[in-house]
């Protein structure tokens, strides 16, 4: 094998944090990719794992970039078992390719994207999911096998191909949110789902958090099964919006909408077919649609009326909530404008309130980025998470400095 | 044990904490694989996590292992407990901490049964949706370490989706909480890792795990069939129509009989059973499960029955989870296996399995979750006559091989424990092994947290790798592989 025919000089194009890697390498193999990684290991090469570099902003700002290994190359889906609704695809695929190819026997993983290049090592890697979590967990939760590329140059799998398996550690969960930190996503399994039969989405809007709240914990706690359940506030339409997804069959979904809105104080209108499709598209998108500085964050479900006045709150700063969009379970991301000491101040509101945790600054400026710590104050699990990385990453050359750990 | 550590160890937790009448000890000699045995030196009783520290601490200082137990329900030897070793037992960390019903999450101490989670939020509505058969007595520390399933996580996942964060002792005897009851904790899931971990990462102390509103309608449905392959067509046309269903279970004519012999669910007489049931908004499971019905007709059941209300529900289910202790009812012993194959494998699987019954002249019966592949061999055989208990491991064992050979997993549910840990290498690669091995050493240096489970043992010191070569330490007669 010649690894030398998989490697090229960085340009512009591949730069992490604004600094050029000497040295982009697209592996054609599995065997060729840990070979890469043992080699950069071994000369201590600073190393960024790339997906479709959708999201390669995310995280602390790199000191020094030697090489950025692409798995562009690295993009089939090895094998779609649909009637074990399993499926195995290489790392590089995207998202959007590999459900495209599942619905040909009318399947899915899922889980959504922000970023229509977004690939499944990436996805992984950062553990980033959408609106149907909802019902249906992160891609963690669907993780069912994984094979990796270790810096020792050794490939390793844990998991299988069937959805139910306890045998050896699941490494696969461990990678996930590991931001590349560990060893490099090779290939993954999934379990997957039946496309539902149908879906449809209520839209509820609100003049304050407060009144959405109310309604939000009234949906939560009937019996009403959504897939989705989201809110949505941008400075340009001012309100609070709350979206109810429900898939099934049509004459359910009817039953389900009565339920719901007899439930709600505001009465929803109901989308279906291309109109529900561009609504949550643009949910999805909302965060990252402009520039901006992203934070993500997290809450009780309960706590959500002391979100929504710590979110109005933020103004106070001197920075601007474009918007808001998030998850009723307490999942959400906030893009904010501003000048930096001021969206900084807002960072730190944010970090001091006990009303939301595990604040987190995605996309910034360098400046910013120099300002405020991208991850905060450390977990209780990253004890455990940095002797791990000792010990998969000896050198410390995977996503060194940037990552969480 | 020296007394010297036994001091240590009733110094550190009090002497009402410290058991070491050989009486006693014997309740904790095995966990429910009983042909696995040890009697442990010692039992410490620990009230709080304080006390599991002190434990631990005391454990790592003097290099003595240790083996974390809740209620010793495991099926794979988990808790077995290990020579020169102390067992901790968790059965009195079990008080329920809080009941948050608006945001749906319940804190528990580890010796808090399965059961009791749902119980504490019925009244609400409520219910904790991982379901071992044995879910009335396991307890929830037991279900973290084995990623404990049951007949409903075809819909629902398995423990690991259910826990949202805990706090533990690691084998250093920091105390440290892991996951967060806020989603998006950032960096790597060590959470995803510790469950299912089977006590060889760290020990349980509490556990915040997610609680599901009670579904609206819940539908179950009992069809007989001729073949078991009639009845896998069934389930194959279920789920390829886009349905997921609560819970799919099946049971043979083996378990179907020892089942009716035990608590008389008045199962119709069949080849096989399936039981099928959906659960959901009413609008939805009642036209579904119309579905589910007539694919069941469709695919030759020769009746069904659909339960009318709550007390039919449960004799169907009552059947069905009593299946394995009712195996005694027909045979002296038996030997519960867990073993899991693509779900479209089950009628080629379950033909070999037969026929190895056949031909090694054991009765056994079969009850598995068909929805996802899980199959759970019950072999049956007569310790009395001579060689069969041997005859009986290996026919599990055999079995273990054809899952790994139809692409599955050498165990779905029960753990690797001290039992399967020699047939990891059936499934793993040596560097996958290793990986795991690296994953062990960096959080246990000192290899005291539950030694000798879930991997296989080391190789002899001083083997190279590379085929088999005698080692200079089997030639001598001091020591033999597995």
């Amino acid at each position: 094998m010649n690894v030398s025919q998989a490697l090229r000089q960085g340009t512009a194009q591949d730069a992490v944090d604004g600094l050029v890697p000497p040295v982009v390498a697209l592996p054609e193999s599995p065997e060729e990719l840990a070979k890469i990684l043992a080699a950069a290991s071994l000369d201590r090469q600073q190393t960024v794992l790339r997906g479709g570099a959708t999201k390669l902003e995310w995280g602390r700002l790199a000191d020094r970039v030697d090489l950025v290994i692409g798995t562009e190359k690295l993009d089939r889906l090895i094998a779609h078992r649909y009637s074990d609704m399993t499926a195995t695809v290489q790392a590089g695929m995207p998202l959007a390719a590999l459900n495209r190819q599942l619905a040909e026997h009318g399947q899915y993983l899922p889980v959504e994207s922000a970023f229509a290049g977004a690939t499944i090592g990436g996805i992984i890697a950062t553990n980033d999911a959408g609106p149907m979590r909802h019902r249906f967990g992160t891609p963690r939760d669907s993780l069912i096998g994984v094979t990796l590329a270790m810096t020792d140059g050794r490939l390793v799998k844990a998991g299988g191909t069937v959805v139910k398996n306890v045998a050896g550690y699941d490494l696969g969960k461990l990678v996930s949110g590991s931001h590349g930190t560990l060893a490099a996503v090779v290939d993954a399994t999934f379990k997957l789902l039946p496309i539902p039969l149908g879906s449809t989405t209520l839209v509820a809007t609100y003049a304050d958090g407060k009144a959405l709240a109310h309604d939000a914990a009234v949906i939560h706690a009937s019996q009403v099964e959504l897939t989705s359940f989201d809110i949505s506030v941008s400075a340009r339409g001012g309100r609070w919006i709350l979206l109810m997804r429900m898939a099934s069959s049509a004459a359910a979904m009817d039953a389900q909408t009565a339920e719901a809105r007899r439930l709600l104080s505001s009465a929803p209108t109901r989308a279906s077919g291309d109109d529900e499709h561009v609504i949550w598209d643009e949910q999805v998108r909302a965060p990252w649609s402009e520039g901006g500085t992203v934070v993500r964050f997290s809450w009780l479900p309960a706590k959500l009326p002391a979100v929504a006045s710590l979110i109005e709150g933020l103004r106070a700063h001197g920075c601007r909530v474009e918007t808001f969009t998030g998850r009723i379970m307490g999942a959400g991301l906030l893009r904010l404008d501003g000048e930096e000491p001021a969206l900084a101040a807002a960072v730190g509101e944010l970090r001091r309130s006990t009303s939301v945790g595990h604040v987190v600054l995605l996309r910034g400026t360098r400046r910013l980025k120099e300002l405020v710590d991208a991850w905060g104050p450390p977990t209780g699990a990253n004890e455990v998470a940095r002797v791990l990385k000792r010990k998969f990453d000896p050198q410390g050359i995977l996503n060194a400095g940037r990552g969480p750990i | 044990m020296d007394q010297r550590l036994v001091d240590k160890f009733t110094r550190a937790v009090g002497a009402e904490a410290v058991l070491t009448d050989p009486v006693q000890l014997v309740t904790y000699e095995c966990d429910a694989l009983p042909h696995l045995r040890s009697l442990p030196e010692l039992v410490l009783l620990p009230r709080s996590a304080a006390d599991v520290q002190a434990i631990v601490r005391v454990c790592d200082s003097e290099g003595v292992p240790f083996v974390a137990r809740g209620h010793g329900t495991g099926l794979s030897g988990g808790a077995l407990p290990v020579p020169g070793g102390v067992v901790i037992s968790l059965a009195k960390l079990n008080r329920v901490l809080e009941v948050d019903i608006p945001n749906q999450r319940v804190i528990v101490e580890p010796g808090v049964t399965n059961l009791e989670i749902t119980k504490q939020v019925a009244p609400f509505g409520y219910y904790y949706a991982p379901d071992p058969s044995s879910q009335q007595v396991c307890s929830l520390g037991g279900n973290v370490a084995e990623n404990s399933g049951g007949a409903h996580c075809l819909k629902y996942g398995f423990t690991v989706h259910h826990i949202l964060a805990v706090e533990a002792v690691l084998p250093n005897g920091d105390l440290v909480e892991i996951g967060s009851p806020l989603a998006d904790s950032p960096g790597p899931d060590v959470l995803g890792l510790l469950v299912g971990s089977e006590g060889t990462l760290a020990v349980v102390t509490k556990a915040v795990v997610r609680i599901l509103r009670k579904p609206q309608s819940v539908q179950t449905l009992l069809a007989a069939f001729d073949t078991i392959s009639e009845a896998g067509e069934a389930v194959s046309r279920i789920i390829s129509a886009g349905i997921v269903p609560a819970a799919v279970e099946m049971m043979d004519a083996v378990a179907i009989e020892a089942a009716e012999a035990a608590v008389h669910p008045n199962f119709p007489p069949a080849d096989t059973i399936l039981i099928v049931e959906l659960d959901g908004p009413s609008s939805e499971v009642a036209e579904l499960f119309g579905i589910v019905e007539s694919t069941c007709r469709q695919s030759g059941a020769t009746r069904v029955e659909v339960a009318q209300d709550e007390a039919q529900r449960a004799r169907i289910w009552k059947g069905r989870k009593a299946a394995f202790a009712a195996m005694g009812r027909i045979s002296p012993n038996y030997y519960v296996q867990d073993g899991v194959v693509p779900r479209t494998k089950l009628p080629e699987v379950l033909g070999r399995i037969r026929q190895l019954g056949e031909r090694e002249g054991l009765r056994i019966g079969n009850v598995f979750h068909a929805g996802d592949g899980n199959l759970h061999p019950l072999i049956c055989y007569d310790e009395r006559i001579e060689g069969q208990s041997a005859l009986a491991e290996r026919v599990a064992g055999e079995i273990l091989i054809y899952c790994v050979e139809a692409g599955g997993s050498i165990t779905g549910e029960h753990g690797v424990g001290a039992d399967k840990k020699e047939f990891m290498p059936k499934m793993f690669s040596e560097e996958s092994l290793e990986a795991m091995q690296a994953v062990r050493d960096a959080i246990d240096p000192k290899r005291l947290c539950n030694p000798g489970k879930v991997l296989p043992t080391p190789r002899l010191c001083g083997e190279v790798p590379g085929p088999y070569r005698e080692h200079p330490v089997e030639r001598s007669g001091l020591g033999e592989r597995f």
